[in-house]
């Protein structure tokens, strides 16, 4: 009466879907920048700390009722009251386990638990760069001395003896096979059998960066301008940190003034206060002098700004800007301008910052715009995807 | 394989044989022996072997393999689909013993298709062909350079969305707008007092219409015709899909009920009837806190077989959906039997409303009622479409509030294919509520 086959695999019929949700995932994950690194302390942490990622746009919506509504549930055998507590909102977890019954209100989220490393490298595969390798980046390099083998000539302290000695015992036994070998005769050493150390002049890369980060954090950086901002420098340094063995990070902080701050600080400083930037570039310029020399480390500055420099300040910002790119791999003013409201009231989309710098753009001094947490991701494949004209 | 097809033969023909004895009335099934794989493939197709291509089938692939990985369910034993023949499928790693109750469940669960009266306008012969020739069409839009995988994805991804929002009464003829028209004007002539003051007889709908993507689809400005030919295949299958849905309880009260009475009166041998215990303590096991739909309909089934007859079980199978068959048959002794109870969150925790005793149960029971089946799916209906086009939507609200984080969601899906401005008016916390 009823039939049986056997199922017959040719081919794996849900693989396309699954590839089509996994790109949505991805795609997802990197439109969530923003909100990834929004309320996490991520700069200086290390690469093992989860961020857990909201992925948005995989939900499949459907109307549904919200928390008003009864439900019902079995309790078997169990003494239950009116009533009774028996589950909290707040607390995570599998509902209706054990004792408790449950919240069965089906909240399905979609978030993906990953460490900042993987977050990095799954973003940074996706930049489909071949050509973003070493080439592209420049190492500073400083000469240093490596020992490269023996030779049979050098100066008396660098006399290798233990080699030496070897090849005078190597002598002895092949005399000895020979059969030249006469006992009662000493044996001695020879010129032949001399070794020296040898050293040879090496270039070594400096696989040290330094970033600086330089936050305008006057009264018209709002939130939303910091956020972007966060979400920036964050690629950057993990960008960096993917490059380099040792990184190392910097915040300079600056309204009218400027001073070297935390990370916390470096976020969550209120704003108030004008905007000369000068102070900062200055400040930077002094720690690099002071802390980290251009023959030892690569130095990286990022700058984000909403372009309200006051006037007084530019000609000192200009001169300042163009003394720290000499010293930079790479410095960048990024201007953030959510919406472009600033720039509907000014006459051209860029603040007068933007305009003074600009021709003083080149390889090393790059201008940066970011309307909104959407122009990150292209602007950072911008800067360090595919320009020729950086490259040594 | 710790067994062989000769086997699993010999099995069917006695399980046939037991069922045919107690006039079960079930269409011819076809098994299908395929891996854990193959299995998951298609759960993530609700077993249909003809379903068009979705990213969301991907991601209920995933989901479903994860679940099995970490150990939060159960390896599946049984799927069956509502097609003539029945199309099963059996896990190649099951032992038999397995095979044997999984079999005996599905002759449960085919009777149920062919019989309940939910499901007569579901097609069963040809569902396959049917679903086959959606997906064939889903992939020409695809293949379409000037459509492509995108936009398909898009417009499924809204219509999806609405999938279910439709009538849920499929066994009265729906009146064209054409007949509901000429009614309404017969009673404008014959008695107007009947009518609402401002009535319009211009106005579209006349009548509120649940049928959501099915109007939209013929009213909206917006449209292309493969667009338009999407909202059918997904309206289409909604409504394949919405008897299941209503009739969870009892079609798994029903096949779980047969398979016990059916291996009961198999001669077991020994060491199939403990394997046999279990799986069926599995399936049928009470989970506290939650309701388990096999629990209840075999509680449900047994209850009635023993109070009212065996004759009683089939007719209610034949006459019922859950929530009727809840109202009709769940009484105090099986509510107190279950220990029932509602609860409900209170600002930040959940709390037990009513236990079934003798105050209790018919509150309990009323509860269950509004969450079975689509119950716990809300009603959105279409309430007019305005001079500049705008769509009007109402929400029939039972107390219950929508989730609006949801419903604005859903709304953008709406916007999409419509193309026009909506309004969605519904309640919360008892106030009118636009969205």
């Amino acid at each position: 009466m009823s039939t049986f086959t056997e199922h017959k695999s040719i081919a794996d019929r849900s693989a396309t879907d699954r590839s089509r949700h996994k790109k949505k995932i991805d795609k997802a994950l990197k439109e969530g920048i923003r909100d990834i690194v929004a309320d996490e302390s991520i700069i200086g942490q290390d690469g093992n700390k989860k961020v857990r990622i909201p992925v948005k746009g995989i939900k499949e919506y459907q109307f549904i009722y919200g928390d008003n509504s009864k439900k019902v549930g079995g309790a078997q055998g169990k003494d239950i009251r009116r009533g009774q507590k028996i589950a909290d909102s707040k607390q995570k977890g599998k509902p209706g386990q054990g004792d408790k019954a449950g919240n069965e209100s089906g909240e399905e989220y979609y978030e993906v638990e990953i460490t900042l490393e993987e977050l990095a490298e799954h973003l940074f595969a996706d930049l489909e760069l071949p050509d973003l390798e070493r080439k592209k980046f420049k190492f500073i390099s400083s000469e240093s001395y490596r020992r490269k083998g023996h030779r049979p000539y050098g100066i008396r302290p660098r006399l290798s003896k233990k080699e030496t000695l070897k090849n005078k015992i190597r002598r002895k036994k092949i005399a000895q096979k020979a059969g030249t070998y006469d006992e009662d005769e000493r044996f001695t050493f020879h010129e032949s059998d001399l070794k020296y150390k040898h050293f040879q002049n090496q270039p070594v890369e400096i696989s040290s960066a330094v970033i600086f980060f330089i936050m305008d954090v006057s009264g018209s950086m709002s939130t939303e301008k910091k956020y972007i901002a966060r979400s920036f420098f964050f690629l950057l340094y993990q960008f960096l940190k993917h490059k380099y063995d040792n990184v190392e990070v910097v915040f300079v902080a600056h309204t009218v003034e400027a001073k070297e701050v935390s990370e916390e600080d470096f976020f969550s400083l209120s704003p108030s206060g004008g905007t000369f930037i000068s102070p900062a570039l200055d400040l930077t310029l002094d720690v690099i002098e002071k802390r980290y020399h251009p023959s030892n480390w690569n130095i990286y500055a990022f700058h984000c700004s909403d372009g309200d420099n006051w006037s007084e300040d530019e000609d000192r910002a200009i001169k300042s800007s163009v003394a720290l790119k000499e010293k930079c791999q790479l410095y960048g003013y990024c201007e953030i301008d959510p919406d472009g409201r600033s720039s509907s009231w000014r006459q051209s989309p860029h603040s007068r910052t933007f305009e003074s710098y600009k021709p003083h753009e080149d390889d090393k001094f790059k201008l940066l715009l970011l309307n909104s947490s959407k122009d990150i991701w292209p602007t950072f494949k911008n800067i360090f995807g595919g320009r020729k004209e950086w490259q040594q | 394989m710790t067994w062989t097809f000769d086997e699993l033969k010999s099995w069917d023909d006695k399980i046939v044989e037991i069922g045919s004895k107690y006039d079960l009335d079930w269409h011819p099934i076809s098994y299908e022996i395929c891996n854990y794989h193959d299995m998951i493939g298609y759960m993530a197709y609700t077993g249909m072997p003809t379903h068009y291509h979705h990213w969301s089938y991907g991601k209920s692939f995933e989901r479903t393999h994860q679940l099995y990985n970490l150990g939060m369910e159960g390896l599946p034993y049984e799927m069956i689909i509502n097609s003539n023949p029945s199309i099963s499928y059996l896990m190649t790693e099951n032992p038999m013993s397995t095979h044997v109750l999984t079999m005996a469940h599905c002759v449960g669960h085919s009777d149920f298709f062919k019989n309940n009266r939910m499901f007569r306008h579901t097609d069963p012969d040809n569902i396959i062909a049917r679903f086959k020739n959606a997906s064939k069409r889903v992939k020409k839009y695809v293949d379409d350079p000037t459509i492509g995988i995108d936009a398909v994805e898009a417009i499924l991804d809204s219509a999806h969305a609405l999938k279910f929002q439709m009538s849920r009464e499929f066994n009265i003829k729906k009146q064209t707008p054409e007949e509901l028209k000429k009614r309404y004007i017969r009673t404008l002539n014959e008695n107007p007092d009947s009518l609402p003051e401002n009535f319009d007889i211009n106005q579209i709908p006349l009548e509120p219409n649940y049928n959501v993507l099915e109007f939209i689809r013929d009213h909206s400005r917006n449209l292309d015709a493969w667009e338009k030919d999407l909202l059918t295949i997904v309206s289409e299958e909604g409504s394949y899909f919405i008897p299941q849905a209503m009739t969870k309880i009892m079609n798994e009260g029903w096949a779980s009920f047969w398979h016990y009475k059916i291996l009961h009166e198999l001669d077991l041998p020994q060491d199939y009837h403990l394997s046999f215990l279990k799986l069926h303590n599995q399936v049928i096991r009470p989970i506290v806190g939650r309701l388990n739909p096999y629990h209840l309909g075999f509680t449900i089934f047994q209850w009635i077989e023993k109070n009212l007859g065996l004759d009683q079980c089939f007719i209610a199978r034949e006459s019922h959906n859950d929530e009727s068959f809840i109202r009709k048959y769940l009484n105090e002794e099986i509510c107190r039997d279950l220990n029932l109870f509602t609860y409900s969150k209170k600002r930040t925790e959940w709390s037990i409303d009513d236990i079934a005793d003798d105050d209790g149960w018919k509150d309990v029971r009323e509860e269950l009622i509004k969450n079975v089946g689509l119950g716990s799916l809300p009603k959105i209906y279409i309430k007019k479409v305005e001079k500049n086009h705008t769509l009007i939507l109402g929400h029939d609200h039972d107390g219950r509030d929508l989730d609006l984080n949801y419903a604005n969601k859903v709304c953008e899906h709406i916007i999409d294919l419509w193309g026009d401005d909506i309004k969605l008016f519904t309640i919360i916390e008892d106030e009118p509520f636009e969205i």
